[in-house]
């Protein structure tokens, strides 16, 4: 088909054109081409992936599946064995051999001229790589959770609000109409008064016990994957299950809490500040490598009353996914499109045009791509995330020190508990350094 | 060999007299045996239920055994009276009615009672609908998660190599499934849920059943497993005296994995942190999460954190500790440790394989 086969040449014709030559090397980003910043609504945005894993992939087949929303033109990935297959669908979707590889982050934000970057990495190394893309003045789409310490968001908000780019983080579920719709109806009362949150995320699975060393695999650069985190032996754990261990990640809470945490925020306005009090306590894997809580249980206290239990599934009654409690009755929403409540009528409400109307999105990645080429903001802005996962993190303070945390959600630091306080960064290995903003 | 047996009796007279000290009088505990399908079996559950109790220092033990199976019974009839709470690792002949009239006094005027196994009530014959699975790993759920047995433990946990028994009858009023098990129809199972604990009050009394804990002639993981070990001492004082003042160990078993106590002991401080001084990548974390733990227990109390950071320093300057112990403890003090660890953090710095985590401290501990 003409039409099909038409789309590439589109683009490299736009490029060359505007850029006032007859061939260019490589496609220039349409954003770059002096257009005040605004893309054609019909431009492709140009774009590059770091992290190419089962997250990655996932994201880049979403984005390829867009009707002439996205080319990619550029990926990277420590494991050269996922870059090859990242790059053979990359050009499988562009019908050409051109698709750039590189090892190194650093590499791919210096030479490619790009208008997004789809990131999706352990989150050790979310500070460093968010920040330096958002820093190269990047569009970012960027997986859950924005980061792995407290320290590590607030430099990636900075980064965000002072490039002034387009943001969109990975938590789909705001693209989903009845998590939408369960949102929508707990922020305009329909439940009444929200005095309870209730977050169920999924209880932690089997351990492997304490494997030896062993030989890391050709196809992975060690060193790189790790980073900025402590310099351990490989010990067959990297891709997917890294994110049992600490060092790396937090568990299935801080897996998750970019997800139910945020849709929770969402529906009861509390997606711009964070708790002012947390307590709670974990269970732990007494053995083992993966040291991550299995199970977890904490509750954050709002200034304004409302406060937000977080557990694994099991422990709740309503199992995974939110639950917003109102002095009139609940709202619960999950993922497999489930939306229910006290009183089914609750579900029929109709909101009233002078009532809060929520972003709208029916595509999370054409969300993305929609506000790179208008220049509006994402339906999953940077703040919002950094308060979801802020919540999970906190509790993880408070899990780790036994202690109730009093934080402060406008300084955004941890009230009279310098332990606790040193908990908020986890420092980076030499060479490594978060970037300035 | 004169010397220790001296310092063994001069210890055991000294823990007599620092239990006479205390004044708390200790729960009076009869463990009744004496019968059961293999002797192996409940030879071996009895004696590892007395070191199970006997560990807490809560209980006073004595083990009672009834006559063999087939023989007379009659003269079977024990002052229950005597005590406050009754073990019963027994399944064979039938009580003379006497007896099970006492024992149901001693219940009902308040007395506690632990059955361990027992697939119908005590002295009574086992129904033969009562059938138990093939021995397999398994799950156990905790159901009733603010009853003071299961207050505070995991609500999913692993246990290892044991059976599940099936059709156990449980009636009466007031009978708590505090935590059940799926039966998995792959190892002969029920293909539902059963009941592995379980709390009853009667009359005054109150009744606690463990279907855990059933031992093999082979590695006996069942009655080792720290699950069973925990929920039997925690069960045994509630039975007694209604309360559990015990607290839940760092090692109770969870969904990641399975827990053993091979001599059914807990982790001790001086011997965590001996073994945690030669910790290799590759070996146990077992007293890594002791110490942390112990850490999370302190929290508020300057005193006891300050005890925990002189221990964690020894480990760090005894050149017998190991490198990659040296690196957990760092990480520790990283974000607990005081002034008082730093001329130790410090005098790290110039081993070229602590450099990293010296540096990640100390960035910390600014």
């Amino acid at each position: 088909m003409s039409g099909k086969s038409s789309r590439r040449d589109f683009v490299r014709r736009s490029a060359a054109a505007a850029a006032g030559i007859f061939v260019v090397p490589t496609i220039i980003p349409s954003s770059a081409l002096g257009m005040g910043g605004r893309m054609a609504p019909s431009d492709r945005v140009v774009m590059g992936a770091i992290g190419t894993g089962s997250q990655g992939m996932s994201n880049m087949n979403d984005f390829l599946g867009l009707k002439n929303a996205v080319q990619f033109v550029a990926v990277c990935d420590v494991d050269s064995a996922r870059l090859l297959k990242a790059k053979a669908t990359v050009d499988a979707a562009n019908k050409n051999t051109d698709c750039r590889t590189y090892g190194d982050f650093r590499e791919l934000l210096e030479k490619e001229k790009l208008d997004g970057v789809s990131l999706a990495l352990p989150d050790h190394w979310h500070g460093i790589i968010y920040t330096e893309t958002v820093n190269h003045k990047l569009n970012v789409y960027g997986e859950k959770p924005i980061c792995r310490t407290i320290n590590d968001g607030q430099t990636i908000v900075a980064a965000v609000k002072k490039n002034n780019i387009i943001w969109q983080t990975g938590c789909w579920q705001r693209s989903q109409a009845h998590f939408r719709r369960g949102a929508e109806l707990a922020i305009n009362g329909r439940a009444g008064k929200i005095k309870l949150i209730e977050v169920g995320l999924p209880d932690g699975g089997r351990g492997i016990g304490t494997p030896p060393a062993m030989e890391v695999p050709p196809e992975l650069n060690w060193e790189m994957w790790l980073g900025p985190a402590p310099k351990v032996p490989y010990r067959g754990v990297a891709h997917w299950n890294w994110r049992w261990i600490l060092d790396y990640s937090g568990g299935q809470l801080t897996d998750w809490a970019g997800h139910h945490i945020d849709i929770g925020n969402w529906g009861a306005g509390l997606e711009y500040t964070g708790p002012v009090e947390i307590s709670g306590t974990g269970v732990y894997p007494p053995e083992g490598i993966y040291n991550a809580p299995v199970e977890y249980d904490f509750t954050c206290k709002y200034e304004n009353g409302i406060e937000i239990r977080v557990a694994n599934a099991s422990r709740l009654k309503m199992g995974m996914g939110t639950t917003w409690y109102g002095d009139l009755g609940w709202i619960h929403t999950d993922r497999g499109n489930r939306l229910t409540s006290s009183d089914p009528k609750i579900l029929e409400e109709v909101i009233g045009e002078n009532e809060i109307h929520l972003y709208k999105s029916d595509d999370h990645w054409q969300n993305f791509v929609d506000s790179v080429r208008t220049g509006t903001p994402a339906i999953a802005p940077i703040e919002p995330a950094y308060r979801a996962i802020s919540v999970a993190l906190l509790g993880e303070i408070a899990m780790t020190t036994g202690e109730t945390i009093r934080w402060d959600p406008v300084k955004e630091e941890i009230i009279g508990n310098p332990r606790a306080s040193r908990l908020l960064s986890r420092p980076y290995r030499k060479p490594w350094e978060l970037p300035t903003v | 060999m004169k010397k220790r047996y001296i310092s063994i009796i001069l210890a055991a007279m000294l823990v007599a007299m620092m239990a006479a000290c205390t004044g708390t009088e200790k729960i009076k505990t009869l463990i009744i045996t004496g019968q059961g399908k293999d002797n192996f079996v409940w030879m071996t559950r009895t004696q590892a239920a007395q070191q199970i109790l006997d560990e807490t220092g809560l209980f006073a033990t004595n083990i009672l055994m009834s006559p063999p199976q087939g023989q007379d019974m009659s003269q079977f009839n024990p002052d229950f009276s005597k005590y406050d709470l009754l073990v019963i690792d027994y399944e064979g002949d039938a009580w003379p009615k006497k007896t099970t009239a006492s024992y149901m006094d001693f219940v009902n005027k308040g007395g506690g009672v632990v059955m361990l196994n027992s697939k119908s009530d005590p002295g009574t014959p086992v129904p033969s609908t009562v059938t138990v699975s093939k021995r397999h790993d398994f799950e156990v759920r905790t159901r009733i998660g603010n009853h003071p047995v299961t207050n505070g433990l995991p609500v999913r946990w692993l246990h290892p190599k044991d059976v599940i028994v099936h059709g156990t009858p449980l009636a009466g009023e007031d009978v708590q499934i505090l935590a059940s098990a799926f039966s998995d129809t792959t190892f002969a199972g029920s293909g539902k849920p059963e009941p592995v604990l379980v709390a009853r009050n009667l009359g005054q009394g109150r009744i606690f059943m463990t279907m855990l804990g059933t031992p093999d002639l082979d590695e006996n993981q069942a009655s080792q497993c720290a699950g069973f070990i925990v929920t039997l001492q925690r069960g045994a004082e509630w039975a007694a005296t209604g309360k559990v003042t015990q607290a839940v160990p760092f090692d109770f078993p969870t969904a990641a994995g399975t827990v053993l106590r091979p001599d059914y002991t807990g982790v001790e401080s001086d011997e965590a942190f001996e073994k945690l001084g030669s910790y290799e990548i590759g070996s146990s974390t077992l007293y890594l999460t002791w110490l942390q733990s112990q850490i999370r227990k302190a929290s508020g109390n300057e005193e006891a954190l300050l005890n925990l950071e002189k221990k964690m320093v020894e480990v760090l300057t005894n050149p017998a500790s190991t490198i990659e112990a040296k690196k957990l403890i760092l990480n520790e003090l990283s974000w607990m440790g005081t002034d008082y660890c730093m001329p130790a953090v410090k005098g790290l710095g110039s081993v070229p394989e602590l450099e990293d985590a010296v540096d990640f401290t100390l960035k910390r501990l600014k």
